[in-house]
């Protein structure tokens, strides 16, 4: 795979991770108080913001070394590699999960219903996406937390350059860029709300390996007493989603988007019009 | 295809050598003791060799939608359980790669691949934003509070 790209890329990426893994190692762990409880930022979540500040979008744009080294090519490589370096996490993972495979074979039951807690975003987004005047676009946007699986079935029954498509390339799109540093921030803060630990890991599995990482090990850092049970459910719950979420999303998040869409729009249209400001008229 | 495993071992090498040294400096950082050097290296090794594992099993089996993740996951999972004679030494070996050093180099690669999608990014309205995030919101907690009221019901919190 290699043969296709310059061995001075691998090479640049190389000594840029090299640096942004040991900086965010120096700055290390940090907690702080906020109101009742505490967040608690870890070094993966400085690894993404300097990754992604130093590209050329951003400051690359301002420093000519940068640029140079961060070529199109370089970031190229990196999606790619994001997938290699996700594997000795899930091997961890692996060495969580089964040392407690009892205690979740027990926990069976509220693994797989929780799955169906994934809906929750079609009763919650999709009324807000109408309601900010978004048509079709409002269906894929918030149809699921829109990670490959999704974005694989809108594309097909809709194409992704559908209204439909555009939608969930939205979310998709805001999920790679903000996902984990907004999940690194809820896994912890979320124990505030009284919710059990256990319960919040559960549902830290969403079918994304790295949202899934920020949230239940900002979780398990918060709770410490708790962590082997936490990273072992959040773990379980991703991988079930890996499963069973395409099929959710075809067989139920689908039918019921488009259902509510039908019995919600004559509402919205007419709210529209009451407005009457004509913004819509193209 | 040779080509191909020496590639990706190559690539997985480098992956290692970042985790170890994140590691090192991790550990430092917090006070926490250091594994001596030859236990984390047998660590990373026994860890990488699941990976190309994991990867060699997604491309015998491409027709089976499971990603090289998840096969990485199920091994070291089936590996560890406790009435596998596998697990002692295993875990043993595994316990000196600490979990937090893995996730470090991957956010990293994330952040910076994502550079290619900025200028996408900037054509989205900022209603797709708020829109986003209720989705992150109304996912999560969806899932939690389900969760929370089954585990209730079945006695384990």
């Amino acid at each position: 795979m290699s043969t296709n790209y310059k061995s001075s890329s691998f090479r640049n990426l190389y000594i840029i991770v090299f640096i942004i893994v040991i900086i965010s190692e120096l700055i290390g762990i940090r907690k702080f108080a906020v109101g009742p409880g505490s967040v608690v930022l870890l070094p993966m979540l400085y690894a993404v913001i300097i990754g992604l500040v130093i590209t050329p979008g951003i400051l690359g744009k301002r420093i000519a070394a940068l640029k140079s080294m961060i070529t199109d090519e370089v970031m190229e490589i990196a999606g790619m590699l994001v997938m290699l370096s996700l594997l000795p996490l899930g091997v961890k993972y692996g060495t969580l999960v089964g040392p407690n495979i009892v205690k979740v074979v027990q926990a069976g039951p509220a693994f797989l219903l929780q799955e169906l807690g994934n809906l929750g975003t079609v009763f919650i987004g999709l009324p807000l996406a109408m309601a900010l005047g978004l048509k079709r676009e409002a269906i894929g946007a918030t149809v699921s937390i829109c990670r490959e699986p999704t974005l694989g079935v809108i594309g097909e029954r809709y194409g992704i350059n559908s209204p439909e498509g555009t939608g969930v390339l939205g979310t998709y799109m805001m999920g790679t860029v903000l996902g984990t540093i907004f999940f690194g921030l809820l896994g912890s803060f979320a124990v505030n709300t009284g919710i059990h630990p256990y319960a919040l890991a559960m549902a830290s599995g969403m079918g994304s390996g790295s949202m899934m990482t920020a949230a239940s090990s900002s979780l398990a850092e918060t709770v410490p007493a708790m962590r082997d049970t936490i990273l072992a459910y959040a773990a379980t719950s991703n991988m079930l989603t890996g499963v069973t979420g395409l099929y959710s999303v075809v067989f139920l998040a689908l039918p019921l988007s488009n259902w509510l869409y039908k019995k919600w729009e004559p509402f919205f249209a007419r709210r529209e019009a009451a407005e009457g400001s004509g913004k819509d008229a193209k | 295809m040779q080509n191909k495993t020496i590639d990706q071992v190559k690539l997985m090498l480098v992956i290692g050598a970042m985790i170890l040294v994140g590691q090192k400096i991790g550990r430092t950082v917090i006070g926490k003791e250091l594994a001596p050097l030859g236990a984390s290296v047998i660590g990373i090794l026994t860890v990488l060799v699941i990976c190309m594992v994991a990867l060699k099993l997604k491309g015998a089996f491409p027709k089976v939608k499971f990603p090289a993740f998840a096969w990485a996951t199920m091994i070291a999972l089936i590996l560890s359980m406790p009435f596998m004679p596998t697990a002692k030494l295993f875990l043993q070996y595994t316990g000196n790669v600490d979990f937090l050093a893995t996730t470090t180099p991957i956010l990293a690669f994330a952040g910076i691949s994502v550079g290619t999608k900025l200028t996408q990014l900037k054509k989205i309205s900022w209603k797709l934003v708020i829109i986003a995030i209720v989705v992150f919101i109304g996912t999560f907690f969806g899932s939690a509070l389900v969760a929370q009221l089954v585990l209730k019901i079945q006695g384990i919190i």
